[in-house]
Formats: structure tokens, sequence, C-alpha cells
């Protein structure tokens, strides 16, 4: 399922480590504090209570969106965006 | 010697819910003996703690609601008839003179009950029972990830006849080391830690 993480961590350590929990469960970073990847259900469970164990509730805020296939090819990209074909693993190895 | 094929195997209600996941777990552990590595898993890592709490908190706390008059912790049971041995969370003995396991999962609470959970819980009332030599008609289980929700779940004679098929079923595979047809549902071949090797 591709899915969307999305955060605003107000201190610098657990925003440095929810960015390392996104890369190491296999997600693109699209964008500062934005991941896009496919995860499974049980990888979105598991990746939520870890960035939830690290944040702090009351200041901080994460959005962890699933979406269809479906919708995200209906999705706009503009400027210097991220190339589709590599999010829906349509590319899988990338030589430059 | 003897051959290895007659040693005593025992087998944890852990090993059921893994055959009921997949019945190629057993072959993958038991007959090939390579490991999952669920120590590597953040989940598995948490409910363990989840575990340790629930052993210092509430030590005294006594569910009245469901009849409780005794709770054991952690307690390592074995029933060599039956090829099975584990370790109950918690072993209540109840008003109306018989006995329940109880055990806690990480897990959320989705308006179902999961046929593995029910079957370990089968289990655990088979240890009892052998143990104990007292009555298990019922068993419950605890959601920690849904505000400690409990699960009430009756335990039927033919639920035991069941289990008991099961058993044999892994004892089957075990001994004589054939490779099992995998699981029908597709989905969970996705989250599979054998996923790489099963053909």
């Amino acid at each position: 399922m591709l899915t969307w993480v999305i955060y605003d961590i107000v201190k610098d350590k657990p925003r440095t480590q929810v960015a390392r929990l996104c890369q190491r469960a296999g997600i693109m970073r699209v964008q500062y504090s934005v991941f896009l990847g496919d995860l499974n259900a049980n990888e979105i469970d598991e990746l939520g209570l870890q960035i939830k164990a690290l944040i702090n509730e009351e200041t901080d805020r994460v959005y962890i969106f699933p979406m269809c296939k479906e919708d995200f090819s209906k999705v706009r990209l503009l400027g210097q965006a991220f190339d589709k074909k590599l999010i829906t693993n349509e590319i899988r190895e990338l030589f430059l | 010697m003897e051959s290895l094929n007659h040693e005593p195997v025992t087998l944890t209600p852990s090993e059921v819910l893994e055959y009921l996941f997949c019945p190629r777990y057993i072959y993958f552990m038991n007959v090939l003996g390579i490991p999952q590595r669920e120590e590597k898993r953040y989940k598995v890592l948490r409910g363990r703690e989840v575990h340790r709490e629930k052993q210092i908190r509430n030590r005294a706390y006594l569910r009245k609601k469901l009849g409780v008059l005794k709770r054991e912790f952690n307690v390592y049971l074995s029933a060599p008839r039956h090829h099975l041995r584990g370790q109950i969370d918690e072993v209540l003995t109840l008003a109306d003179g018989s006995m329940a396991p109880l055990d806690y999962k990480f897990a959320e609470w989705k308006e179902r009950l999961y046929r593995g959970y029910r079957t370990q819980l089968v289990l655990y009332g088979l240890l009892i029972q052998e143990n104990y030599g007292k009555p298990v008609n019922r068993g419950f289980l605890v959601y920690t990830r849904s505000q400690n929700h409990v699960v009430a779940v009756e335990i039927t004679p033919q639920d035991y006849k069941k289990a008991v098929e099961i058993l044999r079923a892994i004892l089957d595979i075990t001994r004589h080391g054939f490779l099992p047809r995998r699981t029908t549902a597709k989905n969970r071949c996705l989250d599979c830690c054998y996923k790489n090797i099963c053909v």
C-alpha cells in the first residue's frame, strides 16, 4: 500500500530519528519532512508504533496516510517533484 | 543409537499459532532449523516489554467481575501426553470452581477473535486441566493496545478435540520432515519472514 508519512516535529533529535526510521522502513524522502513508499499493513502499524514512542504527543504532528494506487495515479506533480515510477516500484534499479 | 525421529518432541502454543498462520513455518523452524529472528521485530520487542510491565503492575488486583479468586503469574506447565509445554501469562482460579488461562496480547481488539488466539487459549486450557485436574471451560484475552480490553472465550470439549488434532498434524510435520502446503491466504506471505526461501 502506498503510504505517505508527513511530520512536523519540534525537537531535532526525535525528528532525525523519525526520518531514520522511515528510511529504514524502505520509503523514500520526497520532501524534507515527507516520506512516501510502499508498505504493507504490518509495516505501517510497526512504523506508527515506533514513531509514537519517539515523538512528544503534546507538541508534534505526524500523519500516516495510506493511499490506493488509483488515487495515486491522479496525483499531480509540479516543479522539482519526485518521479512517480520510482515510488510505485516501476523502476526497480537506478543506474546513473 | 535411537533415531532422532523417536526423540520426545514437545510443542508450544506459540508454535501452534505459527502453524495456523502457515503450516510451512513449522517446516522451516522445526525441520530445517531456520530461526524466525522475531527478536528483531519491533512489535515483538514491545510486546515483551508490555508482558514484563504487566507482571509488576497490579499484582494484587483480582478481576472480581470475572469471578477471579486467585491469580498465578507466568506458570510453566507441560503435558507430555499431548507433547505440549508452555508458559501461561496468568492462571486464574474462578469462583465457580473452574480455572482459566489469561493471555496478554500486544494487539488491538478488532471486533473479531482470530483462530490462532483462540487455539492458543484452548491449549493453555489443556495444560491447566492436565496439571491442576480442574475443568477449564473458558479463557481470557487482554488486548493491551485497546485499553486492556478483555475478551472472554468459551472453550468447549469440541475445541479441545480440534486442538489435539492440530498438535498431531504439527508433530507429523516435525517427525517426518515433509514440506506442507502453504497457507491459502496470500496476504500472509507479504509479511512472512520466510518469503524469500519459500518456493
